[in-house]
């Protein structure tokens, strides 16, 4: 074997120990120091590696910040998370690729694209019945709660001794959820929350560790029931879409690597380009499942992930989303003892609003913008809020039992605040004929009426949206819908972010619908002979979609989203305006909910533009510099060390021709990936071994699916000492034709570059071709823009 | 729903009196099948000076005679409505009315070939654009749906059920109740006649689970409530308020508790920052604000 290391010339020089050479890098004006040490001691032979330490010392000892600066600070929105990595959005064009699709047949292709579309069916049906389950499951669940609560407080309400009843739907709340968020803390942190930022990233192009889990979809669903059904302000709509999403990336896989179970189909799949496609559908299945709006779904999944798009693709997102809630409806209508009847296409269903006093004039449309307007200022005013909370929670509430601890209390709290406005509330409202109130509770009302507060309150709340928007006028008292809207608010607030899996699209309808009702009871009161057209019902559809608007700000999918579940598409201009306003009032204050979660999250988020004034960054003060780099034949020591260094945790490497004599990096041939080389040194594809092992069964791309997408790490690899001076031919395996930009090029072209063809790694070259840096995705996402203009946000390890 | 209901009747009515235009007019010889859609008056009363239509193109007797029954029968059932109308009682006077209406218009109605071997049901009900009967009496078919007087009416509208006999019963006790103690003190009334009027909720709200109520029953129960909580103000006082406030400002206070101590014990959770390796020129953020400045 020793000869074989002398075949590769470059490995003479390590014996030169060259330390602390100056080279004019860069072409600018500034030197760096550019220290490499190179060491063929052992065969050991570090490139980069250790620069880097020497590196990062030299900058801290030469920039203006003082020695004794902190590395440690605590949590805030500015940094950015070592624990997020880019998905390989970017096809390896290899030879093992090349010989694969010379193989594969015509009937092959064929076979591929059909199986595509019954993925897609198999999403949406799976994704439907989810969502079936978890409606089934809250309905019983809540509805034994309410039950028993309510005929608690009948009893007591007779007998005395009210505050027991209390004290029981607060130990009934927080028992529910104290499950559900026992299962979230312990098992599975990802599942919190309504998933939706988590998607987001997905789908921007980051790899959330564990998001599409089967655990996560078993904890999240688990979850979902248990936090609704112990009456927190949260909706079971949000964490739809990540199960849709979890449904759609464990399907498309045809395994499960949580239940070790291959069952050996769709092994083509077993890539990020095609998982991706299908998590969007996913996504889409999920949206469509939860509010029966199918092309809602299709533009939410274009809106969050529209880099990566085409047309195909797009059909089979609608098919999958159609499916979906025609399976929910479906399964919903055999529940409901009505089969075929499909009438309740999402879990959340607004009702028709189809009668004539919900029409609208056009002189009513200032008073939508002026909705629109106040919803934005209330969901900045939320988002805010609930910034400061969450960045709270993040510092000191980030124990497990305490997060427990934490939803319990605002479970046994919310039952308490219930229980206490419905027991001032003075607003009592005859029963209707209709029985539209399904837990109605009278306490201290005369006799045939019920409590008007306890119809918000008590109650699930996607029926208390429909109740606020389909009641006849009269039914709540406005100063029952003011006290209820503030209480909410708060509550719901407080509520997002906690360690259980919910979501906020149904409370924030809901404190929208309220406001939205009362402004227009106050509208019919001023106009006194106007009582006709405000009508209340309407405008708490309006009211709903500003505030959903001014918390989440989507634009275009929630415009459809909105449109399909009220199932009236007149109602389209004032819902998009209303988003409008409510997005750009927002926006002037604080970004949505969900950015502001995936920034506290640290998560390297592409948004759908570089910064606006970034012009003059250059992919020189971008890139990432000195590049680790690999030659066409590297030994295998060498690849061990680098892959088995955790401070310098690289995942692309660029494979670059035989150095020249100099230190200058070599010209680009190629880009190679650590799960690639990983998966070559479990197979030991060793140059050595193939000449002496003739039969050597050659590597197939089927072996790199096989690893996906849990690759080993470096460390369960076993190298024998003998094996580290064997050499690894890379050239049939690396990516022959990265995309590279010349060093000038302006931040927001490499930007677009990378959102648009969804790449992980970008290869800066100088005019000869030779590596000088790589820019990554945290590169591009550390910029942004703040409030002193551009900003730029610290790496940290999280 | 009372005031429904009252549109409802005063609909009726109009079409009552309608009705007794029609009466008149057929008795006076005028074909309802008028071919003259349009005509104008003139024509209209040349045509009736005009005389009537050939016997046997025209409606025969026999139907001539079905039809003013239905229209007595149909006067009776909807003075019984009015009258019947506050307090509701609709079900339990008018039932017979109802049924013996019902009668009629199945005879109408119905394929049977009369004397004559004629139906009277084209000529009667579908031989013209108005078709007048028929909108009459499902007019009647509306209110009587609309009241669901058929929970409280034997199958064979002879006579109430005994469930809303027995109601009725329960009824009339807690009212005698109430009168006996009207004079007197009220709180009295309120321990007195609790145990029958709480069997008489009990008894409403059974028969609600098992659909058996109508309007009637329904009216009545609201009136009585309405007496025994509002004009005897027997409903549950709010007593206990300083349990509730004492438990739930407990409740309140706790997550208080929570956040202080997690914020003073918990230690605050700390990022370590990395410091990643670049080509060493204007990345630092002092230098983008002197770029920018």
């Amino acid at each position: 074997m020793a000869n074989i290391t002398k075949k590769v010339s470059w490995t003479s020089r390590g014996d030169d120990a060259v330390a602390g050479e100056e080279t004019p890098l860069l072409n600018g004006s500034e030197e760096v120091r550019y220290t490499r040490q190179l060491s063929g001691v052992g065969g050991m032979f570090h490139i980069g590696r250790l620069s880097t330490v020497d590196l990062e010392e030299d900058v801290t000892s030469d920039e203006d910040s003082p020695k004794g600066r902190p590395n440690e600070i605590p949590h805030n929105e500015k940094l950015l998370s070592l624990k997020f990595e880019s998905l390989d959005y970017d096809n390896s064009e290899n030879q093992l690729f090349l010989e694969e699709e010379r193989r594969m047949s015509y009937m092959g292709f064929r076979c591929l694209e059909i199986s595509r579309w019954v993925i897609c069916g198999l999403i949406g049906f799976l994704t439907g019945l989810i969502a079936c389950c978890i409606d089934i499951a809250v309905e019983n669940l809540a509805g034994v709660k309410y039950f028993v609560v309510k005929e608690n407080i009948e009893k007591f309400t007779e007998a005395g001794g009210l505050s027991i009843s209390l004290i029981l739907w607060a130990v009934l709340n927080s028992s529910f959820v104290m499950v559900g968020a026992i299962t979230v803390a312990f098992i599975e942190p990802i599942a919190a929350g309504s998933g939706i930022p988590q998607i987001k990233c997905y789908l921007n192009g980051v790899k959330v560790p564990r998001v599409v889990r089967l655990k996560t979809l078993v904890v999240k669903v688990f979850g979902v029931i248990c936090s609704v059904a112990g009456g927190l302000a949260v909706g079971k709509e949000g964490p739809m879409i990540h199960s849709g999403a979890v449904v759609a990336a464990g399907v498309s896989q045809g395994r499960s690597t949580s239940l070790k179970k291959d069952f050996k189909i769709f092994e083509y799949f077993r890539r990020d380009t095609e998982k991706r496609d299908f998590v969007s559908a996913g996504a889409a299945a999920g949206v469509s499942a939860a509010f029966g709006a199918p092309v809602g779904g299709v533009l939410f999944s274009l809106e969050e992930g529209a880099s990566f798009w085409n047309q195909m693709l797009t059909w089979r997102i609608f098919f999958a989303s159609m499916i979906s809630t025609f399976t929910l409806n479906f399964f919903l209508s055999i529940y409901n003892k009505k089969p075929g009847d499909l009438s309740s296409p999402g879990l959340i269903n607004f009702g028709r609003f189809e009668s004539d006093s919900v029409a609208y004039n056009l002189y009513e449309i200032p008073l939508f913008i002026v909705m629109g307007a106040i919803g934005g200022l209330l969901g900045a005013l939320f988002n805010k809020l609930n910034y400061w909370l969450t960045i709270f929670r993040i510092r000191y509430v980030h124990r497990p039992c305490l997060q427990v601890m934490e939803a319990m209390l605002v479970a046994a709290v919310t039952a308490t605040v219930s229980f206490v406005m419905i027991y001032t509330s003075n607003d009592c409202q005859p029963l209707g004929p209709d029985q539209s109130e399904e837990y109605p509770l009278q306490l201290f009302c005369a006799d045939g009426e019920y409590n008007s507060m306890a119809s918000a309150f008590f109650n699930t709340p996607e029926r208390s949206v429909r109740n606020l928007f389909h009641n006849p006028a009269g039914s709540y008292n406005w100063e029952t819908l003011g006290v209820f809207t503030v209480t909410y608010f708060f509550l719901a607030c407080w509520t997002y972010g906690l360690a259980v899996s919910a979501g906020v699209f149904i409370p924030s309808l809901l404190i929208g619908a309220a406001w939205g009702r009362l402004f227009g009871i106050l509208l019919a009161t001023i106009t006194s002979s106007g009582s006709i057209w405000a009508d209340p019902g309407k405008y708490a559809l309006i009211g709903a979609a500003a505030q959903l608007g001014g918390i989440v700000r989507m634009t275009l999918s929630l415009t459809v989203i909105m449109v399909e579940a009220t199932g009236n598409v007149t109602y389209g201009l004032p819902i998009m305006l209303v988003l409008m306003t409510a997005k750009i009032v927002g926006d002037y204050f604080v970004e949505g909910l969900y950015d502001i979660h995936i920034k506290l999250q640290s998560v390297p988020f592409l948004h759908w533009d570089a910064p606006a004034t970034s012009h003059w960054l250059t992919a020189r003060e971008v890139m990432g510099a000195p590049v680790t780099c690999f030659k066409r034949l590297e030994k295998v020591g060498t690849i061990v060390d680098v892959l088995s260094n955790t401070s310098t945790n690289h995942n692309g490497f660029p494979v670059v021709a035989s150095m020249s004599v100099s230190d200058e990096p070599g010209k680009i041939c190629g880009l190679i990936l650590r799960s690639q080389l990983i998966v070559l040194l479990k197979h030991k594809v060793f140059v050595e071994l193939a000449r002496s092992r003739l039969t050597h069964r050659k590597l197939q791309l089927k072996d790199f699916r096989d690893a996906y997408p849990r690759f080993p790490p470096i460390q369960s690899i076993h190298v024998s000492q003998d094996e580290r001076e064997c050499v690894m031919d890379l050239s049939e395996f690396m990516n022959p034709t990265p995309y590279t930009v010349p060093q000038e090029t302006s931040l927001p072209r490499v930007f677009k570059l990378f959102r648009a063809l969804g790449l992980r790694h970008l290869v800066v070259v100088d005019h000869e071709n030779r590596v000088v840096g790589l820019v990554t995705r945290k590169d591009l996402a550390r910029y942004h823009l703040g409030k002193h203009g551009l900003e730029e946000l610290q790496l940290a390890q999280t | 729903m009372s005031v429904l209901q009252v549109t409802t009747i005063l609909v009726a009515l109009a079409y009552y009196g309608y009705a007794h235009a029609t009466l008149n007019e057929l008795a006076s010889g005028v074909a309802p099948q008028s071919p003259v859609f349009l005509s104008n008056l003139g024509s209209y009363y040349t045509l009736n000076l005009l005389s009537a239509f050939p016997e046997s193109l025209d409606v025969s007797n026999y139907c001539i005679e079905l039809l003013a029954i239905f229209g007595k029968r149909y006067s009776t059932y909807a003075n019984c409505l009015v009258s019947a109308a506050r307090p509701v009682k609709v079900c339990e006077n008018c039932y017979e009315s109802y049924g013996e209406l019902g009668e009629i218009y199945k005879n109408i109605s119905s394929d049977q070939m009369g004397p004559g071997n004629e139906s009277c049901r084209t000529s009667l009900l579908h031989s013209d654009r108005l078709m007048l009967v028929v909108q009459l009496y499902n007019n009647i078919e509306g209110i009587w749906a609309a009241s669901e007087c058929k929970s409280c009416v034997s199958l064979e509208l002879h006579s109430l059920t005994n469930d809303t006999l027995y109601f009725m019963e329960t009824l009339n006790q807690s009212l005698g109740c109430f009168e006996k103690y009207q004079q007197s003190n009220q709180t009295e009334l309120c321990k007195d006649c609790k145990a029958t009027y709480k069997r008489l909720n009990e008894l409403y709200s059974r028969m609600e689970r098992n659909h058996t109520l109508c309007i009637d029953i329904e009216d009545s129960m609201n009136i009585t409530r309405r007496l025994w909580s509002k004009t005897f103000n027997c409903s549950f006082p709010r007593a206990e308020t300083v349990p509730v406030i004492a438990v739930s400002s407990f409740m309140l206070f706790l997550p208080v508790i929570f956040y202080l101590s997690s914020f003073l014990h918990s230690e605050q959770k700390k990022r370590k920052l990395i410091h990643p390796k670049r080509a060493k020129s204007n990345t630092s953020f002092m230098n983008i604000q002197d770029k920018l400045s």
